[in-house]
């Protein structure tokens, strides 16, 4: 039994692989905290279970990629250069794992191949495992990410991503497999992505073969999700039929759309005869004792939906959207129409669309064009930004069949051919410059940023600068425990909060008094460190809230804009103001654009007039209702 | 049991009221309209309200005598600063019936008058930096600043008569220089001082500022409590000084010694004063002048001889014997003193005027001295010094008392201005610092010292968001 460690050469760990005499365990504790907790575990809780985590003697750890390092930036406030820093520190020998969206990053569009590739560089400083997808299985768009892993003798771990239907053949698998291979060549390992926990066991186990029938040699990686409760059935027939690496996390933690439990998949597999190869049951026992005092403080980010979702099958949404749609629909006032979402409009429009995978970014496209079909009762009639550039094949071509006219007709008018024949294909995006971005940060910043910082700001430029400042001002905030960090109601009175700043200095700050005056102005009191400390806030007056002005409803929104009165719809933030002030728009302009969902759509004008006043800016967080800009109509 | 007025305000105040207290006397503080919160009004056994001020009613002698005679104060000492060296004060006191903690006013207007004080000096074989008298008014006294020049060489320093304290102080280096200034400098020191006489020294390039603490009674005797090094200033202002003297030569310190009392004697000095010198690299040393006051810095002195020099001052006053003799006079250690300022020294040392001290925590321990104004709420004012607290602190080698400063700086939490701190630690991390050569010159030789990072403690950020999350029932930025 051989155990590969961090920092062996990736030659010897994946000859270890090949000759492997049982099987090895991923432990995804970043698409647990992504796909259950709406990714909010912060770096407290897995400093807290590092020590047991490396004991455990893992093939790796996955805790970066996805969605996390934006997450990291926007809510857990934590710097995710540093995040893999500090862990490493703690976990010398455990290999970190990352989860990479190809062209996509770690974020939601494609980026320049230089900041791709400069992105990975830095990244690769720190992670030893990459797992690369594209959600339309189109390789070109991983290659730059492919160059820079084998450039920095880094596990390159390609992904196919999985889905179920008529065209998701193993015919169809395995010659993705050659793509991959042709490009690669055969030092890699092969990731099955099974982002929604999709098919049987039966059908896992049935590609797993295929695959190995035709490339004996490959080390596959079966990466599933137990949205349906059953990813230990297909992890299970992945190993008899030939994978050597599976995922799986701690049971502590496990919900419902994310890996299921480690120790369960070790059980079940030994009784096949399957050995966990250098797995530290009792370090893996340990992990979950450290963990399970910590859930009740994360109890706000798991989902609102208790149970698992075998419907799963019909809507495919991934494991890592499951939470954060209830959460909309929730917020969003329809949690009513999701049962025709789900089961109805969503399985439809995946069809419509293409049947590809329902995996970041598509599966926010396909989730978004579904709800927004049937909020509006109009299907296709108010189509995002990214579901036209998908349709003009800029993420890359249809993998089976390309949807049907009259989507184009819907979404791009009469003239769609041409619109297609003009804009269609995949974008080639020029290159940054990134020195210039680097003195653009530099001045927002007021010093010079570190190439880590850059690299974070390249991919999220206004929440990275947010969250620079936010450092400044808050300090190393990752060394609060979620029962501080995450406290909803505020503090009791008296109560006593320890915790080490990140020199490791003791502090205790005891929580004092509350009070208001007269003026409205609210006073805290603290003892820092045995000193008293008083913090005051403005409490926003009547008077201010009725400024802002009432909830408007929808079509009070849609009538205002008919005024060039133009108000956010629904709560975005603001990407881009494209209108000036004194300038003349026509009916169709596009004034701003807007982000919601992770999905970007224009604000277009629906009157000819001049832009009077900007009140929105670049990087604000809007309510529905709330001011984007003005128009006055031009008087006849 | 007498009373004792004491003519200022801010840490000196407090120093004062500290001592007449602890000689069983009753201390009166003054104060202005924006004082009324101030520290020595509250430490004071009463406190009298001059106006609204600002600094024009310290400074107001008629008002301070009043107050003296309302309080039936016996005696008034006058701090440093404000009327402290103002020899109309000291005679209106004596007029009054007053006693006047310091010496006499005849000796303060001679001292006060750089010119008359050369002469003094002169006649009694003290070194002198070569200058010349008042020059004659007009053309003629340019003519005159310009023979001077071309007989010592540039640069020369050109001063108002009646300026002190780095002020009317000015840097010539050539003659058309000389010729744009001599006029510039009288206007300004007629405006400034009211007295457009100005002279003329040779500048002795990079010396050390070695100054000397004399204290004399009214029966003759004269004794030095040895020396103190002032180098390290800024625009002519001190940051840090030090006592003894680091030179290594000890006859060289001796003879300085001797030189000062014998400066002292020659002008019949009585009750505490400064004797000032420069030394240059060859070690030779220059009378500079007598401050006629307490020095901010008396506390290195006091640390290193065990001698407290507020104390002896009010004894000496009230017509008391010198205690100790000059064998008695030990000098044990080092001791450094930094004012800790609430100034940017970024930017130019720029006061933080209507900044509020939010949280103050002050260093303690073995071998530890302050004397401090502030406290936690204190707003810094706008119309009077920054200076929030004095640390002193004292060591047996030079090294140790290095160390302890650097920790004792480290201790501080001041929260709310910026402060000269961060400038201090790294100003004790320095080399050059920490082997005791600096001369005047060291703050423009060495601004790379400025070039700190600004830093707020990692709790008071944590705890920001903590009264945050408190406030707003969540943390927004992470839901």
């Amino acid at each position: 039994m051989e155990r590969i460690v961090q920092g062996m050469h990736y030659k010897e760990a994946l000859q270890i692989l090949r000759q492997a005499d049982g099987y090895y365990l991923t432990n995804t504790a970043r698409d647990l905290s992504q796909s259950d907790f709406k990714n909010r575990i912060l770096l407290h809780t897995d400093l807290l279970a590092a020590h047991a985590r490396e004991n455990a003697n893992y093939f790796s750890l996955e805790i970066t990629g996805g969605a996390s390092v934006h997450v990291d930036i926007l809510r857990k406030q934590v710097d995710p250069f540093l995040k893999l820093e500090l862990l490493r520190e703690k976990m010398p020998n455990t290999m970190f794992q990352t989860l990479c969206r190809g062209v996509n990053l770690f974020g939601y569009r494609p980026y320049p191949q230089n900041v791709i590739r400069f992105a990975v560089r830095e990244f690769a400083k720190y992670v030893d495992v990459w797992r690369v997808f594209d959600f339309m299985n189109h390789i070109p768009n991983m290659q730059a990410v492919f160059e820079e892993v084998q450039l920095a003798e880094k596990i390159l771990e390609p992904s196919i991503c999985f889905s179920t239907g008529p065209e998701h053949s193993d015919d169809f698998y395995v010659g993705k497999v050659q793509e991959i291979l042709d490009v690669t060549g055969e030092d890699i390992i092969l990731c099955i992505k099974n982002h929604g926990g999709l098919g049987t066991p039966k059908r896992i186990g049935e590609l797993v073969a295929a695959i190995k029938q035709k490339y004996p040699g490959l080390i596959i990686h079966y990466h599933g999700h137990n949205t349906d409760g059953n990813d230990i059935g297909r992890i299970t027939a992945a190993v008899l039929n030939g994978a050597t690496i599976v995922d799986a996390s701690d049971h502590a933690f496990t919900g419902y759309y994310g890996p299921p439990p480690l120790l369960s998949v070790i059980h079940t597999l030994k009784e096949y005869g399957k050995t966990a190869i250098g797995l530290n049951e009792e370090a893996v026992i340990e992990s979950s004792e450290v963990l399970r005092n910590e859930r009740d403080h994360y109890e706000y980010f798991e989902s609102q939906f208790k149970g698992f979702s075998p419907t799963v099958q019909i809507h495919k949404l991934p494991g890592g959207a499951m939470g954060s749609s209830f959460e909309q629909a929730v917020k969003g006032r329809f949690l009513d129409k999701m049962p025709t979402i789900l089961h109805d409009e969503l399985p439809k429009v995946q069809i419509e669309l293409g049947n590809w995978w329902s995996v970041t970014p598509g599966s926010q496209i396909l989730w978004t064009t579904a709800v927004t079909n049937v909020l509006e009762q109009d299907r296709y009639g108010n189509p995002s930004g990214d579901l036209k550039n998908l349709l003009l094949g800029k993420y890359g071509p249809f993998p089976f069949y390309q949807p049907a006219d009259w989507i184009y007709e819907k979404v791009f008018g009469a003239g769609w051919k041409n619109i297609l024949a003009e804009e269609g294909g995949v974008e080639d995006i020029e290159d940054m410059d990134i020195d210039k971005e680097r003195q653009v940060l530099t001045e927002r910043l007021g010093h010079k940023p570190t190439e880590q910082q850059l690299v974070t700001y390249l991919q999220h430029p206004n929440d990275a600068v947010n969250f620079f400042k936010f450092e400044e001002e808050f300090g190393k905030v990752y060394v609060l425990p979620p029962s501080i960090f995450l406290r909803r109601g505020g503090y009791k009175l008296g109560e006593s909060l320890m915790f080490k700043d990140h020199a490791g200095k003791e502090h205790v700050i005891e929580i004092g008094p509350k009070q208001k005056d007269e003026k409205g102005q609210w006073s805290i009191y603290l003892n820092v460190d045995h000193q008293e400390r008083n913090y005051t806030f403005k409490e926003e007056t009547k008077e201010a809230a009725a400024a802002a002005g009432p909830q408007l409803s929808k079509k009070e929104i849609e009538d205002l804009a008919k005024s060039g009165d133009m108000r956010a719809t629904y709560s975005c933030n603001v990407c881009e103001i494209v209108a000036k002030e004194d300038e003349e728009v026509a009916v169709g302009d596009k004034l701003a654009v807007v982000e919601a969902m992770k999905m970007q759509t224009p604000v277009v004008s629906q009157v000819a007039g001049t832009v009077v006043e900007i009140h929105a800016k670049v990087g604000d967080a809007l309510k529905a209702g709330d001011k984007i800009l003005k128009i006055i109509t031009e008087v006849e | 049991m007498k009373k004792i007025l004491v003519a200022n305000r801010g840490e000196i105040a407090i120093r004062v009221i500290r001592a007449a207290q602890e000689l069983g006397h009753k201390a009166v503080a003054i104060y202005e309209t924006p004082d009324t919160e101030a520290l020595h009004v509250r430490v004071a056994d009463e406190a009298i309200w001059l106006g609204d001020g600002p600094r024009k009613d310290y400074l107001d002698i008629t008002k301070v005598i009043k107050a003296a005679r309302k309080s039936g104060a016996d005696a008034i000492h006058p701090g440093y600063g404000f009327l402290a060296e103002n020899p109309e004060f000291a005679k209106a006191c004596e007029d009054a019936g007053i006693v006047f903690i310091g010496p006499t006013s005849e000796v303060i207007t001679n001292l006060g008058n750089k010119v008359i004080a050369r002469e003094i000096m002169a006649a009694a074989n003290i070194p002198m930096v070569p200058g010349t008298p008042n020059l004659s008014p007009g053309d003629e006294g340019l003519q005159e600043a310009l023979a001077f020049a071309s007989d010592y060489g540039y640069p020369v320093m050109l001063k108002a008569t009646a300026g002190g304290g780095g002020r009317g102080i000015r840097r010539i280096d050539n003659d058309s220089q000389m010729r744009e200034e001599v006029p510039m400098a009288r206007a300004e020191a007629k405006a400034a001082f009211n007295n457009d006489n100005v002279y003329l020294e040779k500048v002795v390039i990079n010396p050390k500022h070695v100054e000397v603490q004399v204290i004399a009674d009214s029966f003759g005797e004269v004794v030095h409590l040895g020396t103190r090094d002032c180098s390290i200033q800024r625009r002519n202002q001190k940051l840090i000084e030090i006592a003894p003297s680091l030179i290594h030569d000890k006859s060289i310190i001796e003879s300085i010694c001797e030189t000062a009392v014998r400066a002292a004697q020659a002008s019949n000095y009585t009750n505490a004063g400064t004797v000032e010198f420069l030394v240059d690299k060859d070690m030779n040393y220059y009378f500079m002048e007598i401050n006629t006051r307490v020095q901010v810095e008396h506390t290195v002195t006091e640390m290193v001889t065990g001698i407290d020099i507020v104390r002896t001052q009010i004894k000496l006053a009230f017509g008391k014997k010198l205690l100790f003799k000059q064998e008695e006079v030990k000098i044990r250690g080092h001791a450094i003193e930094m004012r800790i300022n609430a100034e940017d020294p970024k930017n130019n040392f720029m006061p933080e005027g209507g900044k509020t001290v939010d949280i103050y925590r002050s260093p303690g321990g073995y071998g530890v001295r302050l004397d401090g104004f502030v406290y936690q709420g204190y707003t810094i004012p706008e119309v009077y010094d920054s200076l929030l607290v004095k640390l002193t602190v004292h060591g047996y080698s030079w090294n140790e008392t290095v160390d302890r400063l650097r920790r004792c700086l480290k201790n501080f939490v001041i929260v709310g201005p910026k402060t000269t701190i961060p400038f201090y630690l790294e100003l004790v991390d320095d080399p050059d610092f920490q082997e005791g050569d600096f001369d005047t010159s060291y703050l423009e030789t060495h601004a790379h010292l400025l070039d700190y990072e600004e830093q707020n403690t990692e709790i008071n950020k944590l705890a920001k968001l903590i009264a945050e999350i408190h406030y707003k029932e969540e943390n927004t930025y992470a839901v």
